[in-house]
């Protein structure tokens, strides 16, 4: 269908897309400009931000902890995802959409209520909190992202393959390691990066169950507290490659087939 | 289906999350509910069940209450209306384009959500870059202070993070209507308002429904936009509510506040779908 509101929607659309584009376009350009005000006019280019940053401990201590979370939430959620969601096909129609609705729930509560409730409970029982109790916490809502993105993909699997496996004489889990997950394995992936990728960008439910310690979303903050220095922008343009770059990732392999 | 075993056993694979589940969401979040009952004294929590935290929510904050209230209505509607104009445009307008923006939406869909907000704080500041390109360029003299630490700021900044989290709902919904459905209305003499309202709003129902809710109860339980670009004015709930794990060390009242803001926006989101579908309704 053509549509011939043409000029004043096309003004508007790209008006929308420049809003969603200048805060990268601005973050980009201030961590390589020379000024250490933030402003235009740019009078020239330096590294010089990062060099500053990359002489920090804190920072590298912070990318430890970021890469050492981020990767423990990817196996777990993925783990314990795909296998809930292999239960979730074989659920009744009603159960398994009444179950696809309670795992919403974690990702529409806002994050600050479930930040200071896994602190208070970890608190009460007397947990320490550290790396482990943010692993466990982020859990708390990249698994259920997991379980609804295998299970989108599970519910268009040809049964057909599992069963000829199967009379073929393979053991169930011989069946799912050589025919199921080289199927879904894309998907898998892909879903395991999204859950990444929302762990290495999570802000408050770290702040709430780091106790000591920073992640980079955390350590940007406490940066951001002290006042404007233009090593902000460098960790912030680190974080956000780190993002869209596991999310671009992530995107690829779940459309491989969908 | 996909392992081919006995119903018991693929009960069984789901046993780990549902354990993990109980453990660390159900019950954290019956606790906090237990808590918000309970009450601080000389800094020691004691068990006795009360309902002056409740009290004290709706006595001592109701105007933080009203603030943060209004700006979620506001952020959510504006975040709805843009996402849709701009999956609209994508799917109807510039069809050609349309993956090609979709593309560039979904590459911060995952993430960058302090880095946004902070973005936005050197865009809006006194020295940031729309003050000092105005300058610059000798519109203004003086750079505009208001831009930032206002409510505005707030606006601009939660809509634009949750902006790509909107889109997607609803251009799902807009790809799943045919163009034969909306040409087979144009020939039988529909205007295109009409089968605007006829046919493509109410099939984005869900869509418009899952936009307004994300964006309402992310702004209601936000607290890092209002503290890094919203300044003393906007004074949000979230904010208070941090503070209760923070400085002022009063989780029962921080418990109550974010039940209580929960139950509200229940009401609110819930009222918001009965008017969408009254409006969305094919006539």
């Amino acid at each position: 269908m053509k549509h011939p509101a043409g000029p004043v929607f096309g003004v508007l659309t790209l008006a929308v897309l420049v809003f969603i584009a200048s805060p990268f376009v601005i973050l980009t350009l201030f961590a390589f400009s020379e000024g250490s005000t933030l402003s235009f006019p740019i009078t020239g280019l330096t590294l010089a931000w990062f060099d500053r940053l990359f002489e920090d401990r804190e920072f590298w201590g912070a990318f430890s902890n970021s890469l050492v979370i981020t990767g423990s939430v990817g196996v777990v959620s993925t783990v314990l995802g795909t296998m809930s969601a292999i239960a979730l096909t074989r659920a009744g129609p009603r159960t398994g959409s009444a179950l696809r609705g309670a795992l919403m729930v974690p990702l529409m509560l806002p994050p600050l209520v479930l930040g200071i409730g896994l602190l208070t409970y970890f608190v009460t029982l007397g947990i320490k909190l550290d790396l482990i109790t943010v692993i466990l916490s982020h859990v708390v809502f990249t698994q259920p992202i997991v379980i609804l993105i295998v299970y989108a993909r599970l519910e268009k699997f040809d049964e057909a393959v599992i069963h000829s496996a199967r009379d073929l004489g393979a053991t169930p889990l011989q069946a799912f390691f050589q025919v199921t997950l080289p199927i879904i394995g894309p998907t898998v992936i892909g879903a395991a990066l999204v859950a990444m990728a929302l762990s290495v960008d999570d802000f408050i439910i770290t702040f709430f169950t780091i106790g000591g310690g920073n992640t980079l979303p955390t350590f940007l903050w406490g940066m951001l507290r002290k006042g404007m220095n233009p090593s902000i922008n460098a960790v912030a343009l680190i974080l956000m490659a780190v993002t869209v770059s596991v999310s671009v990732l992530s995107m690829r392999f779940i459309r491989y087939r969908n | 289906m996909a392992l081919a075993l006995r119903r018991p056993a693929h009960t069984a694979l789901a046993a780990p999350s549902a354990v993990f589940f109980l453990v660390f969401f159900v019950a954290p979040a019956l606790h906090l509910l237990l808590t918000s009952f309970w009450q601080m004294r000389s800094y020691k929590l004691a068990h006795d069940f009360t309902l002056e935290n409740y009290i004290e929510v709706f006595t001592g904050y109701w105007d933080s209450i009203l603030v943060t209230f209004g700006m979620a209505i506001v952020i959510a509607l504006t975040t709805t209306a843009v996402a849709f104009f701009f999956a609209y445009s994508a799917r109807f307008v510039v069809p050609r384009w349309g993956n090609l923006m979709l593309a560039l939406v979904m590459f911060t869909l995952f993430g960058g959500y302090l880095t946004k907000i902070y973005a936005w704080k050197t865009i809006l500041g006194p020295s940031g870059a729309i003050n000092s390109a105005l300058i610059a360029t000798g519109a203004i003299e003086q750079p505009i202070d208001m831009f930032l630490y206002s409510p505005v700021a707030v606006v601009v900044a939660l809509t634009h993070y949750l902006l790509p989290l909107s889109i997607l709902p609803l251009y799902g919904s807009l790809r799943s209507i045919g163009d034969q459905s909306v040409e087979a209305a144009c020939d039988l003499g529909a205007r295109r308002w009409r089968s605007f309202f006829d046919i493509i709003l109410p099939q984005c129902r869900t869509g418009l429904v899952v936009s307004f809710t994300l964006a309402f109860l992310f702004t209601v339980g936000d607290y890092v936009t209002p503290r890094l670009v919203g300044g003393p004015v906007t004074s949000m709930m979230g904010v208070f509510i941090q503070n209760q794990f923070g400085s002022r060390f009063n989780p029962p009242l921080g418990a109550a506040m974010s039940f209580s803001i929960i139950a509200l926006s229940a009401l609110v989101i819930g009222f918001a779908v009965l008017l969408l579908t009254r409006i969305a309704r094919p006539r």
